[in-house]
C-alpha cells in the first residue's frame, strides 16, 4: 500500500520551489503506509518529466541520491509497502506519471493493473479534448478501489478517488504560492500546509499552470476503508474528515463496554494500540500502563514482507516494563490479528516476565478474507482468524481468554453508516488471494 | 441633476445601477477604458452616456466633465485617485466623491500606511520593516531573524502600488524547510527590486510584514472629513481556487450579511474596527491638511496581536464589496452623495437592509490570473432570463461591448453575479444554479468559486475567528493587547516594537 504526495506551485517565483524537498518531508510522514520503496517524478524548466526510485526507507532514499534527486517545482511521489513498487511512466500517447494507492480490477496482479490503468490513461487524456473530463470518464469506467497523483508533461498534476471511495486523499494549501494532495493529512501538516478538505469520492481535482479544476464528486457517499481507522492512518491524521485519534478512542471505549475482563491494568501493544488501549481504560475505569520500550525505529511488523522480519520487527519494538505488569491481571489491547505471531510473542513475553492472567482484547473484528483492494493482508491460509476461533486462539497464544470487535461494534465506534464503510476483510465473500 | 462615473469595473456598474434608482432621477455619464455592457445600457437608459478614456488622465476627466456639464463626479476605482482626478475636478468647481491624490496615499503606499499607524500609536497593526534593495532585505532577515522571531513569518509586498506585483506569504516555522522559504523569499526580494527600479518617486521599494492569521473581513465607510459612517462588514476572498487555494486574485466573491455584522465577526469586533478606520481617516487628514470626501475602507483581520486589524487600507469602496454593501444600502444614494459634498453626514440616516444576506461571485475566464493574455478577447453568451428567473443579478467586469454588439471577455475578472436571501448558504445556492447561464461561445472555460457563502467555507471561518478570538481574548485579560514580547537566550527580553519605533526615529535625527 503506498502513501501519495501530490506538490504544486502557482504565481511568479515558482520555478524557485524544490517540489523533491517538500514531497520528501511529506513521504517521511507517511511511512506509516509502506516503507519498502520510494519513488518521485517532478518536472522542471523547460517541462521536461524527471523521475527516481528505489528501494528502502525514504530518509535513506533521500540520503543515497543526494544531488541525484531530480529539481523542479512540481511534482509527485510515493512511499509503498510493496519492493519495487514504482510510479508507472507511460511516454506515448501522452506522456504521464502515475502514483496509486489501492488497486484497479483490469489485472488480477496490482502492479500490472495500475500499469494498465495508466495507459488507458494516457490514451484517454490523448483523445479526449478535456482532461479533466477524460479523467472523470476513466475514473467511472475502471473499477476497483484507488486514489491517485499523475504528473503529465503539460504540467498538469491530476489528482483523483474512485466512485467507491475506499482509498484516503486530501488536499492543502499554504498562501498563493503552494498546492497539495496526500494520502493523509499528517503529510499536509508536516509539509506547513493547511488542511483544505477531502478529495472527495469520485472526484477528480486538476492543477494545471491557467486554474485549478474539479468535477462534481459521485452523489454516493463512498465506501472508506474501515481498516485506515483502525490500523493504517496515522494517529495525527484526519481521514474522510474523521479524526484517527478520536476514532481510536471510540474503538477502545466500545470494546471495554462490549468486551470487558477482570484485570488489574490495561496495556496496549505499540504503537497503533496505545489509543485504544486508553479509551478502554477510560470506559472500563481500569489504570492504563505502558506496558512496553520500543528499540529502534518503528516497525509496522504487520506490513514486513518475510516472517522473519516481522519476527524481528515484534521483538525489537515489545521490551516489556517488568514492573508494570508484574504480578498483575493484564487486559492487553491490539488493534488487529493478522497471523498471531505479534500476538503469541506479546502474551508469551507478558507472563514469563509476572503477569498473572492474560486477557487479549482486539480493537477489530477478526480478519478472514485478504484485502481486494490491496492493503496487504495475506492470502487466507497465512489469516490465523480463519482457520482458528477466539478459544483455539486463546489456547494457541497463551492468553485466558481473547475476544475481537464485531464487525457492528466497529462501525458504531467508527460512527459512519455501515453502507459508508468497507469491511470486506472482516467478512467471508471478500477476496480469495 | 448629472452625474458622471469613472472607472469600469464590477464595483463602478453597481454604482451606476444604484445611481438609476435614486429618486433624484439623475442623468448618468461615465468615463471607462472598457465599454462595459451594464454601463453603457445604464447610462443610455438615464439620458447619459459612456465614454472610454484614460480613467487616469486628469485633462480627459476634466473635459468630459465640463462638456457634460456635470454636478458631481463619483470616482469607482483607486488609480485615478492615485493620479489626482478629484484634485483635478476639485481645482474646476466640480464636486468628486473620492480621495484626493494625496489621501488616497493610505492606499497607495502600504508602507506609508504602517508608519501612520505608528507614529501615531494607532491600533491594529503589524509589525514591519522597508527596504530599498532585495539585498538590505535579506541580510535584515537573516540577521536578525533569531532575535526577531516575527521576521520568520512574513509576508512581502512591493511598497507602493505596482503593476502586478502580488503578495507573497512566507511562513517558516519548520526549521527543515528553511532553505525552501529563504531561497523563495531571497528570489523574489530579487524580483520586486527590480520591477520597483522604475519608480523614482519613493524610497521605499520593499515592504516586509509581520504575517497574522485570522478571518479577514472589509468594514467600508462613508466620509465628508468630519464623520465616519460604517457599512455592513463584507468578506471578500481573494484565492482564485476553492478552500482558499490557488494564486492570488483581485476577489473571487464576497459575503455579507443579513445584518451589519458577518457570522463571524462580534458587534464589538465592528465598532473597534469602526474606530480604527476613524483614527486612520483623522491621522491622514492632520498630516495631510487636505479633508477627506468618499470613500474609505479598511481591510480588516482579526489577529491574535490585536484583534481587530488593519491588513490594508481601500482609500475607495472594494470590488467586489461595493456590491454587497449598495444591494443592502436604503438609503438613497445621491442624498449620501450631497451629504458628503455638503459635510453634513453627521445628520444623514444611513441605513441598510438587516433582512437581506448577499452573496457575490466572480466569473473569470480560464487563464485569470495567471495568464491573461490567454483568458483575453473570447465571445461571450448570457441567458439573462435566467438569471433574472433565479433572483440573480450580473454586474459586469472586464468586459468589452464591441461594435457590433458582441461583448468580449478582457482577461481580467468578467463579471459579477449577486443573489440576497435570508442567509447566505441559500443565496449562494442560488448563484450556483444560475452560473450556468453564462458561456463562452469559443468553448474557452470560465470558473467561480462555488465555496463562497457555503455552510462548509462559513464553518472554517467561523473556527478559524474562534481560535485567534481566544487568544486575543487572552491577551486583553492580561493586559498584553497590542505588544510583542520576545525572550532570546543570551539576549533577554526583546521588544520588536520598540525597536521599529527606534529604527522609525533614526534616520530623522540624523
Amino acid at each position: 500500500m503506498p502513501g501519495l504526495v501530490g506538490f504544486y506551485t502557482f504565481g511568479e517565483g515558482r520555478e524557485n520551489w524544490d517540489a523533491s524537498h517538500f514531497i520528501h518531508y511529506g513521504l517521511s510522514a507517511l511511512q506509516g503506509r509502506g516503507q519498502e520503496s520510494v519513488s518521485l517524478a517532478v518536472i522542471g524548466p523547460g517541462n521536461a518529466l524527471h523521475t527516481l526510485g528505489g528501494k528502502g526507507g525514504v530518509e535513506d532514499f533521500f540520503e543515497k541520491n543526494g544531488t541525484g534527486i531530480p529539481k523542479g517545482f512540481i511534482g509527485i511521489g510515493q512511499t509503498s509497502s510493496y519492493v519495487d513498487d514504482h510510479l508507472v511512466h507511460v511516454k506515448a500517447p501522452y506522456e504521464l506519471v502515475l502514483a496509486l494507492d489501492g488497486k484497479t480490477d483490469l489485472h488480477e496482479n496490482r502492479g500490472e493493473a495500475s500499469k494498465l490503468f495508466a495507459r488507458q490513461f494516457s490514451q484517454l487524456l490523448h483523445s479526449e479534448k478535456e482532461p479533466l473530463k477524460a479523467t472523470s470518464m476513466l475514473i467511472n469506467k475502471i473499477g476497483g478501489g484507488y486514489s491517485f497523483v499523475a504528473l503529465t508533461h503539460k504540467q498538469e498534476l491530476i489528482s483523483g478517488r474512485n466512485p467507491l471511495g475506499v482509498k484516503p486523499l486530501e488536499t492543502g494549501s499554504v498562501g498563493f504560492d503552494i498546492a497539495v494532495v496526500a494520502s493523509e493529512t499528517c503529510a499536509l501538516d508536516v509539509m506547513g500546509i493547511d488542511h483544505t478538505g477531502p478529495v472527495e469520492t469520485g472526484e477528480v481535482i486538476m492543477f494545471t499552470p491557467e486554474d485549478i479544476r474539479g468535477n462534481a464528486p459521485a452523489a454516493d457517499a463512498g465506501n472508506f476503508c474501515s481498516y485506515e481507522y483502525v490500523y493504517l492512518a496515522r494517529l495525527d491524521s484526519k481521514v474522510n474528515t474523521l479524526p484517527v485519534a478520536t476514532v481510536r478512542n471510540n474503538i477502545g471505549r466500545e470494546l471495554a463496554k462490549a468486551h470487558p475482563a477482570k484485570a488489574d491494568v490495561v496495556i496496549g501493544v505499540p504503537e497503533t494500540a496505545l489509543p485504544v488501549a486508553n479509551g478502554y481504560s477510560q470506559e472500563a475505569g481500569l489504570p492504563q500502563e505502558l506496558g512496553f520500550v520500543r528499540t529502534g525505529e518503528n516497525i509496522r511488523a504487520a506490513l514486513e514482507p518475510t516472517q522473519k522480519e516481522r519476527l524481528v520487527g515484534v521483538q525489537l519494538k515489545l521490551n516489556p516494563v517488568k514492573s508494570a505488569i508484574e504480578g498483575k491481571d493484564v487486559v492487553l489491547v491490539d488493534d488487529s490479528v493478522v497471523r498471531g505471531n505479534t500476538l503469541h510473542n506479546t502474551v508469551l513475553n507478558l507472563k514469563r516476565n509476572g503477569a498473572h492472567q492474560v486477557h487479549v482484547r482486539i480493537g477489530s473484528p477478526t480478519l478472514i478474507s485478504p484485502c481486494p483492494y490491496g492493503v496487504e493482508i495475506p492470502p487466507r491460509d497465512e489469516l490465523v482468524s480463519s482457520s482458528l476461533n477466539e478459544k483455539e486462539l486463546a489456547n494457541n497464544v497463551g492468553a485466558d481468554s481473547i475476544s475481537f470487535m464485531t464487525v457492528d461494534e466497529l462501525q458504531h465506534a467508527i460512527g459512519l453508516p455501515r453502507q459508508n464503510l468497507c469491511m470486506r476483510c472482516f467478512e467471508n465473500g471478500g477476496a480469495t488471494r | 441633476m448629472r452625474v458622471m462615473g469613472v472607472g469600469g469595473g464590477a464595483r463602478e456598474h453597481a454604482l451606476a445601477w444604484k445611481l438609476s434608482l435614486s429618486d433624484h432621477k439623475p442623468e448618468i455619464f461615465w468615463i471607462a477604458e472598457n465599454r462595459n455592457p451594464g454601463i453603457y445600457k445604464i447610462c443610455k437608459d438615464n439620458q447619459g452616456e459612456l465614454r472610454t478614456g484614460r480613467t487616469t488622465d486628469p485633462k480627459t476627466i476634466v473635459r468630459s466633465a465640463r462638456g457634460w456639464g456635470v454636478d458631481m463626479v463619483v470616482v469607482g476605482p483607486e488609480e485615478p485617485g492615485f493620479h489626482g482626478i478629484p484634485d483635478a475636478l476639485e481645482k474646476e468647481g466640480i464636486h468628486c466623491i473620492g480621495a484626493s491624490q494625496e489621501l488616497s496615499i493610505i492606499e497607495r503606499s502600504k508602507a506609508d500606511l504602517r508608519r501612520l499607524q505608528w507614529e501615531n500609536n494607532l491600533p491594529g497593526r503589524l509589525l514591519f520593516r522597508t527596504f530599498k534593495y532585495a539585498r538590505e532585505a535579506s541580510d535584515f532577515i537573516r540577521k536578525n531573524i533569531d532575535t526577531q522571531p516575527w521576521l520568520q513569518n512574513i509576508v512581502i509586498k512591493p511598497a507602493r502600488q505596482s503593476g502586478g506585483k502580488g503578495v507573497k506569504l512566507i511562513e517558516d516555522r519548520l526549521a527543515y524547510l528553511h532553505d525552501d522559504k529563504e531561497r523563495f523569499k531571497e528570489a523574489y526580494f530579487d524580483s520586486l527590486q527590480e520591477s520597483m527600479a522604475a519608480y523614482s518617486d519613493i524610497e521605499d521599494k520593499i515592504l516586509v510584514e509581520e504575517k497574522a492569521w485570522g478571518p479577514e473581513y472589509s468594514l467600508q465607510c462613508f466620509t465628508d472629513g468630519k464623520t465616519v459612517l460604517g457599512t455592513p462588514l463584507v468578506q471578500d476572498n481573494k484565492s482564485a481556487h476553492e478552500f482558499d487555494s490557488g494564486p492570488e486574485t483581485g476577489g473571487m466573491g464576497s459575503i455579507s450579511g443579513p445584518d451589519m455584522i458577518l457570522p463571524f465577526v462580534t458587534r464589538e469586533e465592528y465598532d473597534k474596527s469602526l474606530k480604527i478606520v476613524e483614527g486612520i481617516v483623522e491621522a491622514i487628514q492632520k498630516k495631510t491638511g487636505r479633508s477627506y470626501h468618499g470613500m474609505v475602507g479598511g481591510q480588516m483581520m482579526l489577529t491574535e496581536n490585536e484583534g481587530p486589524t488593519i491588513i490594508e487600507m481601500y482609500s475607495r469602496l472594494g470590488d467586489p464589496e461595493a456590491l454587497n454593501m449598495l444591494a443592502m444600502l436604503k438609503t438613497d444614494i445621491i442624498d449620501v452623495f450631497q451629504a458628503i459634498v455638503e459635510r453634513r453626514l453627521s445628520k444623514l440616516k444611513l441605513e441598510f437592509t438587516n433582512e437581506d444576506a448577499v452573496v457575490v461571485k466572480v466569473v473569470a475566464p480560464n487563464g485569470y490570473p495567471e495568464k491573461k493574455d490567454k483568458a483575453k478577447g473570447h465571445p461571450v453568451q448570457v441567458f439573462e432570463t435566467n438569471i433574472k428567473r433565479n433572483g440573480c443579478y450580473l454586474f459586469w467586469g472586464n468586459a468589452d461591448l464591441q461594435e457590433n454588439g458582441e461583448v468580449v471577455t478582457g482577461g481580467s475578472r468578467l463579471l459579477a453575479l449577486m443573489a440576497m436571501d435570508h442567509t447566505l448558504p441559500p443565496a449562494s445556492a442560488r448563484i450556483e444554479k444560475t452560473v450556468s447561464s453564462i458561456q463562452l461561445t469559443d468553448g474557452w472555460g470560465l470558473y467561480h468559486r462555488t465555496d463562497i457563502g457555503s455552510e462548509q467555507l462559513l464553518a472554517k471561518r467561523h473556527d478559524s475567528a474562534e481560535r485567534v478570538r481566544r487568544l486575543y481574548k487572552y491577551r486583553e485579560e492580561q493586559g498584553t493587547l497590542g505588544r510583542r514580547m520576545e525572550w532570546v537566550p543570551k539576549v533577554g527580553k526583546v521588544d520588536p516594537s520598540q525597536l521599529l519605533l527606534k529604527e522609525m526615529r533614526g534616520p530623522e535625527k540624523a
